[in-house]
This record gives C-alpha cells, sequence and structure tokens, in this order.
C-alpha cells in the first residue's frame, strides 16, 4: 500500500504542480514551452510503446505526428469542424495508419523493421508535400484553434487542455502496460517464439502496439496543429524522429515517467543550444557524470572498458567543442549526436531507470505484497487417466529439401502417460516436435488430438487448442520475472475486455491471475524467487521455470523438450520429481531426452527414432534391449565370426 | 518518339541505378559477417565525396583522389564499426541500428559544418558529352558509374573467392562461431568488412557527384533507395542487387517522369515495404528455417 501511495502521491503532486502554473506564472514563452512539454510527453509515451516496450527502432512516429496534424488541420479547415472532431480524426488517423502499418511490417525484426517505418516515414513526407491541393505542399497549412463547448482556447486554457490529455493518457497507458497487454507486449521483445507458443498471439499484440503508439503519436499531432496554427511536410522530418529517439532513450525506457523527464529535455534543448553559458554548465556536468560513472565502473570491473570510455571521449568532445565554436546551433546535429551517444552506451536504462534504482535504495519501498498461492486441485483439477488416445500421429513427414528429418511416422500417445521420445542426434525428434507444436508445417501427414484435427503450422493455433511446450534452447522472457513468465502463458483467467483494463477495473483478475500462478511456481519451487527476473535466474531454475509456464497454459498435452539437458546432477533428479508431480495431476507428457535414466524413471511407453523413423516402440526396458536400439545407439555389434574377437567399439 | 523518350529514360534511370546497387552491395558486405548494417551509411558516401573533393581541390590528380577517397571511406567505415557496431554485437543486441544512426548524424553535422550547407560541383576529367548508342543518348561520365561499379564489385568478389584473407571472410560469414573455433577471428573480419564497405560507399560517393553535384544532403535520398535494393533483393546476393538497383533506376526516372518529379522517390518506397511484406528475405534471397 506504502509503494502505491507514494508513486501515486509523486504523480499527483506533479500534475497539480504543472496545473497550478498558469495560475502563478503569466509568462507566455513559459506557458508555450509547458504546452509543448505536455504535447511532446503524449507523442513520447506513444513513441515508448514501440521502443521501450516492443523493443525495435521505430523510425516513423515523426510521420505519425505530422499525418496527425495534418488530419487535425484539414478536418478544422476543409470540413469546418471543431476541436473534438479534429483530435479524434488525428487520433484515429495515427491508429488506422500505424495498424496498416504494421501489418506488413508484422513478420520483420530488428533493422527491416526499422528500414520499413524509416521508409513510411520519407513516403509520407512525399506525400504531405505532393498533395498540393490538400495540403498546400511545401507552402504550409494555415488554421485557426477552435473553439472547445463554446469557449475560445486562451492560451492558459489551451494549456490545460493539453494537460488534462496528458493525465488521461498518462492514466490509461499506466493501467494498460501493468496488465497482460504490457506483459504480452515485453514478452514478444523478448521471444516472438515463445509467446507464440504460449497462445498469446504475437500478430495481435504487435499491431495492437503499434497502431496504439501511433495513434497517440496522432493525438500529440492534433495538439500540435491547434499550438503552432502553422503546419508544414518539413517539420515532420528525420531530424525531428532523432530528437524524439533521444528524448525516449534519454529518459528511460519502458517508463511513463522516462517519456516525461524525455519530453522536458526535448523542450530545453533549443535554450540549451542558444544559451552559452547554459550550454556550458551542461555539457560539464555531462562529462564529470560521465566521468565518474567511468571510472567507478571501470574500478568495479562492472563496465567494459569501452563502455566506460566512450562516453567520456563523447562527452569531453562536447566540452572541447563549446570551447572553440562560434555558433553552438550550427552544430545542434552534432551535439544531438554526442548526447545520444553518451546515453545509448553509458546509460542504456536512461535517466528515469538510473534514478528508479537510486530512489528505490532511498525509499527502500517494498514490493506489493502478492497473495497467497491459488489451490492447485482447483485451478489445475487431476484429469482422469483413462489411457484413451489422445494425440494420434499418421505417416507424418516432414521434409528440408532432400533432408528427410521426419519420414512416415506414426505414432500414438494415450492420455495419462508419460510418452519418451528418444533416438540419436539427428534422428528428427526435435522436428517431430516442431511440427506437431505448430514451428513447422508437415510436409504430409495428419495429426489429431482427442479426435479432432491439430491446427497444422502454427504456434498459436495449436497453443490454443491444448498443446503446451517447452524448448531445449530455452525460451524465456528474460525482461520479466518469474512471476510474470508464468502470468503471460496463463490461460482462463483474463476475461475482461481492453475498455476495462485501459480504465483499470481488471484489477481483480489480476489478484486472481497472480495466486494461480504463484501456485504454478510453488509446485517447482521456484516461489520465493517469484520476483526475480527470469535471467537472472540460476541455469536449473529456468529450466524449472520453462515447465512451470507451460503448465500455466493448463494443457492436456505438454511437451518437454529434454528438460534435463544441460542440468547438474541434483537438479535432473528434482526435474524428476517435478515432473512426476506434474504426472500426478493427469496431464499426458511427451518427453524427449537423452538421458536414459531420466527415461527409464519417468516413461510409461518409448519411441526410438533413427534417420527420421521409428525403429523401436514399447516399456522402456523393452527399447532398451532392442537390437536395432542397441545398433543406433553403438553401432554395428562386433561379428563373432571375425578372429582375434575383441576388438573395441566404435566410439 | 514515345518509345525512344521512355528507352532513354530507362536506360539512363538504369544506369544511376547501379549507384543504388553500388551502395547496397555496401549493406551487404557488413550483413555478411556481422549481420548489421550501417544505417548512417548515406553519410559516410556524402563525407567520402567531399573529401575526395577536397583532394581534388589540393591538385591531386583524379588517379590518386581515387585511392585517396577509398582510403577514407575505409577508416570511417572503421570507425564506424569500432564506435558504433561492436559493443552491440559482443552483447547481442540490436543497439547497432541506433548508434549507427548517431554516428551518421555526427558526420553529416560535421560536414556541414567543414564544407559547408551548400551543393557544390565536383570536377572531373570525364567528359560528359553524349554518345549515342543503339538509339540512345549515354554520357561518358554515366558510363564510368557503370565501369566503377562493376570494377569494384568484381575485385571484391574475387578478393573474397582467391585470398586466405578473403576465405576467412566467406567463413565467417559462413558460421561465425565454426570460424572462430578454426582461429579465424572474427572480430578482425568484421571489421575488414566494415573498411571495405566504407570503401564501397567512398565510391560510389565519386562516383555519382560529378552527376548530381556535392552536398551534406546529396545522399539522403540516394541512401532510401540503396536500402530499398538491398532489401528487395535480399541481403545475400550480389547478382541480386544489381539487377533491382537497375531497376528500380528505370522504373523511378520513368515515374518522375509521368507523375512530376516529387514523386521520383515513391517506387522505390513501396517496392520496399511489399518486397518486406511478401519476401522478407529478399527476392534473391535465401529462406531461413527457423530453430528453437
Amino acid at each position: 500500500m506504502k509503494r502505491i501511495l507514494l508513486l501515486r502521491g509523486a504523480e499527483l503532486v506533479v500534475f497539480a504542480f504543472l496545473a497550478t502554473i498558469p495560475l502563478l506564472v503569466v509568462n507566455p514563452y513559459a506557458l508555450g514551452l509547458l504546452t509543448l512539454l505536455a504535447i511532446y510527453g503524449i507523442l513520447l509515451i506513444g513513441l515508448d510503446v514501440t521502443v521501450g516496450y516492443l523493443g525495435q527502432v521505430n523510425l516513423a512516429h515523426v510521420a505519425f505526428l505530422g499525418l496527425g496534424a495534418y488530419a487535425a488541420g484539414l478536418v478544422v479547415t476543409k470540413l469546418g469542424l471543431g476541436m473534438v472532431p479534429a483530435l479524434l480524426a488525428a487520433t484515429l488517423v495515427g491508429l488506422v495508419l500505424g495498424g496498416l502499418l504494421a501489418l506488413p511490417a508484422l513478420r520483420l525484426e530488428g533493422p527491416q523493421f526499422a528500414l520499413a517505418t524509416l521508409s513510411f516515414a520519407a513516403l509520407s513526407t512525399t506525400a504531405l508535400n505532393e498533395l498540393e491541393a490538400l495540403t498546400g505542399g511545401a507552402q504550409g497549412l494555415s488554421l485557426s484553434r477552435p473553439p472547445l463547448f463554446g469557449h475560445a482556447l486562451t492560451p492558459p486554457l489551451f494549456y490545460w487542455l493539453c494537460m488534462v490529455l496528458l493525465a488521461v493518457v498518462w492514466m490509461l497507458m499506466r493501467n494498460l502496460l501493468a496488465s497482460q497487454w504490457g506483459r504480452a507486449f515485453e514478452a514478444l521483445r523478448d521471444s516472438p517464439i515463445a509467446t507464440d507458443a504460449m497462445g498469446v498471439g504475437t500478430y495481435k499484440h504487435k499491431v495492437a502496439a503499434f497502431a496504439l503508439g501511433s495513434s497517440l503519436g496522432g493525438l500529440a499531432g492534433g495538439l500540435y496543429a491547434f499550438n503552432f496554427q502553422y503546419l508544414q511536410p518539413q517539420s515532420f522530418t528525420y531530424d525531428l524522429m532523432i530528437i524524439l529517439l533521444l528524448g525516449v532513450v534519454l529518459g528511460g525506457r519502458k517508463s511513463l515517467w522516462g517519456a516525461f523527464v524525455g519530453a522536458t529535455v526535448i523542450v530545453l534543448l533549443p535554450n540549451l543550444l542558444s544559451n552559452r553559458l547554459l550550454f556550458q554548465i551542461f555539457s560539464g556536468l555531462g562529462f564529470a557524470g560521465a566521468l565518474a560513472a567511468g571510472v567507478q565502473g571501470l574500478v568495479k570491473k562492472t563496465t567494459r572498458p569501452f563502455q566506460a570510455l566512450a562516453p567520456v571521449v563523447a562527452m569531453g568532445l562536447l566540452v572541447v567543442g563549446g570551447l572553440f565554436v562560434e555558433n553552438t546551433e550550427d552544430w545542434r546535429k552534432a551535439i544531438f549526436a554526442l548526447m545520444l551517444f553518451s546515453v545509448v552506451v553509458g546509460l542504456p536504462e536512461g535517466i528515469m531507470g538510473f534514478l528508479a534504482l537510486f530512489l528505490a535504495k532511498l525509499f527502500r519501498v517494498p514490493h506489493a505484497p502478492l497473495p497467497e498461492p491459488a489451490d492447485l486441485d482447483t485451478m489445475l483439477p487431476i484429469r482422469p487417466a483413462d489411457g484413451s488416445a489422445l494425440l494420434v500421429l499418421a505417416d507424418l513427414k516432414r521434409y528440408f529439401g532432400g533432408v528427410k528429418a521426419v519420414d512416415g511416422l506414426s505414432m500414438t500417445v494415450r492420455a495419462g502417460t508419460i510418452h519418451g521420445l528418444i533416438g540419436p542426434n539427428g534422428s528428427g525428434k526435435s522436428t517431430v516436435v516442431n511440427v506437431i507444436s505448430g514451428l513447422y508445417t508437415p510436409t504430409a501427414g495428419t495429426m489429431q488430438l482427442r479426435g479432432a484435427t491439430l491446427p497444422i503450422g502454427s504456434l498459436y493455433s495449436v497453443a490454443q487448442a491444448g498443446v503446451a511446450r517447452t524448448f531445449q534452447n530455452l525460451q524465456l522472457f528474460g525482461e520479466l520475472t518469474a512471476l510474470e513468465n508464468v502470468l503471460v502463458a496463463l490461460k482462463g483467467v483474463y476475461r475482461n475486455p481492453l475498455p476495462m483494463v485501459l480504465l483499470g477495473l481488471a484489477r481483480r483478475e489480476e489478484r486472481t491471475a497472480q495466486a494461480q500462478a504463484l501456485a504454478l511456481l510453488e509446485l517447482i519451487g521456484l516461489r520465493e524467487q517469484a520476483l526475480v527476473k527470469a535471467k537472472d535466474l540460476t541455469y536449473g531454475a529456468q529450466r524449472f521455470l520453462e515447465i512451470a509456464r507451460a503448465l500455466a497454459r493448463k494443457p492436456d498435452l505438454l511437451i518437454l523438450d529434454e528438460p534435463a539437458a544441460g542440468l547438474a546432477h541434483p537438479d535432473v533428479l528434482q526435474q524428476i520429481e517435478f515432473i512426476q508431480r506434474i504426472h500426478q495431476r493427469g496431464i499426458t507428457i511427451i518427453l524427449i531426452e537423452h538421458h536414459m535414466d531420466v527415461v527409464s524413471e519417468l516413461c510409461d511407453t518409448v519411441t526410438v527414432l533413427d534417420g527420421g523413423r521409428i525403429i523401436a516402440e514399447g516399456t522402456p526396458d523393452e527399447v532398451k534391449r532392442h537390437p536395432k536400439v542397441v545398433e543406433a545407439y553403438l553401432g554395428q555389434p562386433p561379428q563373432p565370426e571375425l578372429p582375434g574377437g575383441a576388438e573395441p567399439l566404435p566410439a | 518518339m514515345n518509345a525512344q523518350i521512355i528507352g532513354q529514360m530507362a536506360v539512363s534511370g538504369a544506369l544511376m541505378g547501379l549507384v543504388y546497387a553500388l551502395i547496397a552491395y555496401g549493406f551487404q558486405l557488413t550483413f555478411a559477417t556481422s549481420k548489421s548494417i550501417n544505417f548512417g551509411q548515406g553519410e559516410l558516401v556524402m563525407i567520402s565525396a567531399f573529401f575526395s573533393l577536397t583532394l581534388t581541390n589540393l591538385g591531386f590528380p583524379y588517379w590518386a583522389m581515387v585511392p585517396g577517397g577509398l582510403l577514407f571511406g575505409a577508416l570511417m567505415g572503421l570507425v564506424v564499426e569500432r564506435a558504433g557496431v561492436r559493443l552491440a554485437l559482443e552483447q547481442k543486441s540490436e543497439g547497432w541500428i541506433l548508434l549507427s544512426i548517431i554516428i551518421g548524424l555526427f558526420f553529416f553535422s560535421a560536414a556541414e559544418n567543414i564544407w559547408g550547407r551548400d551543393d557544390r560541383p565536383f570536377p572531373t576529367p570525364i567528359s560528359a558529352d553524349p554518345i549515342h548508342i543503339l538509339g540512345v543518348d549515354v554520357t561518358r561520365l554515366e558510363l564510368s558509374v557503370a565501369v566503377g561499379v562493376f570494377a569494384i564489385m568484381g575485385l571484391i568478389e574475387l578478393f573474397k573467392r582467391r585470398t586466405l584473407l578473403g576465405k576467412a571472410f566467406e567463413a565467417v560469414s559462413a558460421d561465425r562461431d565454426a570460424a572462430e573455433l578454426m582461429g579465424i577471428s572474427s572480430t578482425r573480419t568484421v571489421m575488414l568488412s566494415y573498411g571495405l564497405s566504407g570503401s564501397v560507399a567512398a565510391l560510389a560517393g565519386i562516383l555519382v557527384s560529378p552527376i548530381t553535384t556535392v552536398g551534406p544532403t546529396m545522399a539522403s535520398a540516394l541512401i532510401l533507395k540503396a536500402f530499398s535494393v538491398a532489401v528487395v533483393a535480399g541481403l545475400d546476393s550480389g547478382f541480386g542487387v544489381v539487377l533491382v538497383g537497375m531497376f528500380l533506376g528505370a522504373l523511378e526516372s520513368l515515374a518522375s517522369f509521368y507523375l512530376g518529379s516529387g514523386w521520383r522517390e515513391a517506387p522505390g518506397l513501396i517496392l520496399l515495404i511489399l518486397a518486406l511484406a511478401l519476401r522478407p528475405n529478399g527476392v534473391f534471397g535465401k529462406a531461413t528455417i527457423r530453430k528453437v
């Protein structure tokens, strides 16, 4: 409770202070800057959704600012409508165009995504310039600020409007980003494959995140239009985009406060550059800060030499340059570049990331207490193990070019059993799992789950159908805590529609979800580490967490892909016990494993693959003695009639 | 008559397109070794062109200016690699996207202040008089672009196939970890690729400047099209970039003729977004199999 009070209190104080400023100060210049602060605040919160939460370099945000501005301007000048429709139109333009851009950009990651957004931005500048009949082209578009509900908007009133909108956006986004949606955005960044495999749907969330961020860009654009009352295509170019990125990165990603701090920096930048003394003070401070952090990092060996030294050099250039350059305004791009460089290299978490650590030490705010774990029997009822056919694979094939990775596999997995799938390296085990779970499309063959055809070629659809899996090479959401990893996958709890989530009315289901996730963490012995980031867990704990996360799908069929790979012996024993616990709940398991002792200990039935085909099937003891299995694992037995007899087996 | 204009437009467009192809080839070089590209490559083109212009103004003859410019480009490429790419690659993050944009911005600002904001002519001994070939007029200058592009691409491809260092380059491209295990330093190979890529960018600047003039913004349009070419062709096909570059050059030359010069950039951008949506690995690229 104390934590909530502190956080909400800080928000309330800042907004109350900002709201009273026009009553105290009558300086129109200062008011202009504050209005801009509110507008950029909304803009950066939108940009942070893609850059921070989705973790993609988005170079199109400035285009949505521009398109939103023109949409609002045209609604007022051409259609003669008022403020509210204009702002709605601006938001809608961002939402729709953002969604449209996200659709093709959907499959893209990293550089390709950045390129697609860059092209979109260039294309929209071209369009604004060339559609002269509509936009006035390079001549620009003049408009006047329409009244709101009959009141003429004087500068203080317009400022309040912007502030109110910022506060509303702030609240809605806070609720959304703390919900299952925000977690899904982050999960998407850390592992798109696992996000799909947990039935969350990368498709829906990526488009939603991008469209949402862009709609805020559009809204900010609408306000921008009414603030300046004059629009030109060349206001919305690459240069401004760089400054916006500077704002988000410097302020701190994944943080509303970060966006706010970033907006403050952006608004103050022009003043910083035009006032020489101010510039020297700030560059000096930056240099001192970089030096202090660099030396500390080097002494404590927490950073690499480059990471410690590069910001010092960059800020040093800034200080020295500031002494020699006649007009700092001429060098503004180089100054942005040096600042941004120092921040990206030396302070990747931004100002707020740094401050958050500092404040957390200062106030020692405890995390909000977690609920008691839910009752496992109600959330994951024990299923009857009737031995009926759960999964039936018939003549399954998957070829890669000429390589027949799986070549005509027929197999039945019975409900309530642990079905082992073993074979030498390259025998096709992983391919089978990837085909069942939807990562690969089968070349031929059929798959049925409880008599219904299993969807093919879509991790998401297969997960929805009731199959959950773990990954041989861990695919955890590293930046999320253990608890959040399980929450992302949790099935059957989140029912509230988006508007309820936005309004913060979904708290109760969040508590239920936490209780259920904790119960699963308790099952695999990680309850005490619920709030540790997945990437900071030990290797063994990460393997266990993968299983808890898959269990959160409450699956009919659980596929464990080498759950003991790389584990130390005590952890292997632990893992066996966890798998037995899960088995006792009646969940059917397919187990791919190399450790023969694990297989013998756990499996009811074992299928042995070699060269993409089944060479043996039966109980663990039967297959261990099967001559073909021995041959596949150990090579040809020595020919008894050979003279000399005892030649060593090939390794 | 009309057919002749179209032919003329297409040919000079395609020759311009070879410059896009050359810059795109520079992306491929670094992508092969490090899966990264320099988002500030356009600034490398521009700043190397300015440097070469200074060399010319200092009295260096053309044959001495060109290697000087290439060397400068290589050096700048190494700066980008050291300051912007290496750390991000070590951390296996995509921080290089932002960092290479930032370094490009710095180069841009430096060029603005050192050489001025105005566009300047780039003197060259190659004549701009048209020659009549197969019914279309081509200038020697335009032909020099084609010669330069094919010469450097040929040389680099030969280097990759015939020299030990080049084979190391190919080895790192094929499998970084395996190459490391065979004693090839992947860091040095990535440096080499950034140096080569910088030289390629410098040559693009030297070849195109006499036609377009030199200025801080000379490469901003160029680079977008080079991106389009690289992505549409795929980031691993040298043959593909030449074809796509010439096609795009011809297409936009026709687009600006029929739609107006403001729409010149549009076909490339639309082509890029379409290609990304339909074939993310490029028309000539290889599809990758997702592994988990």
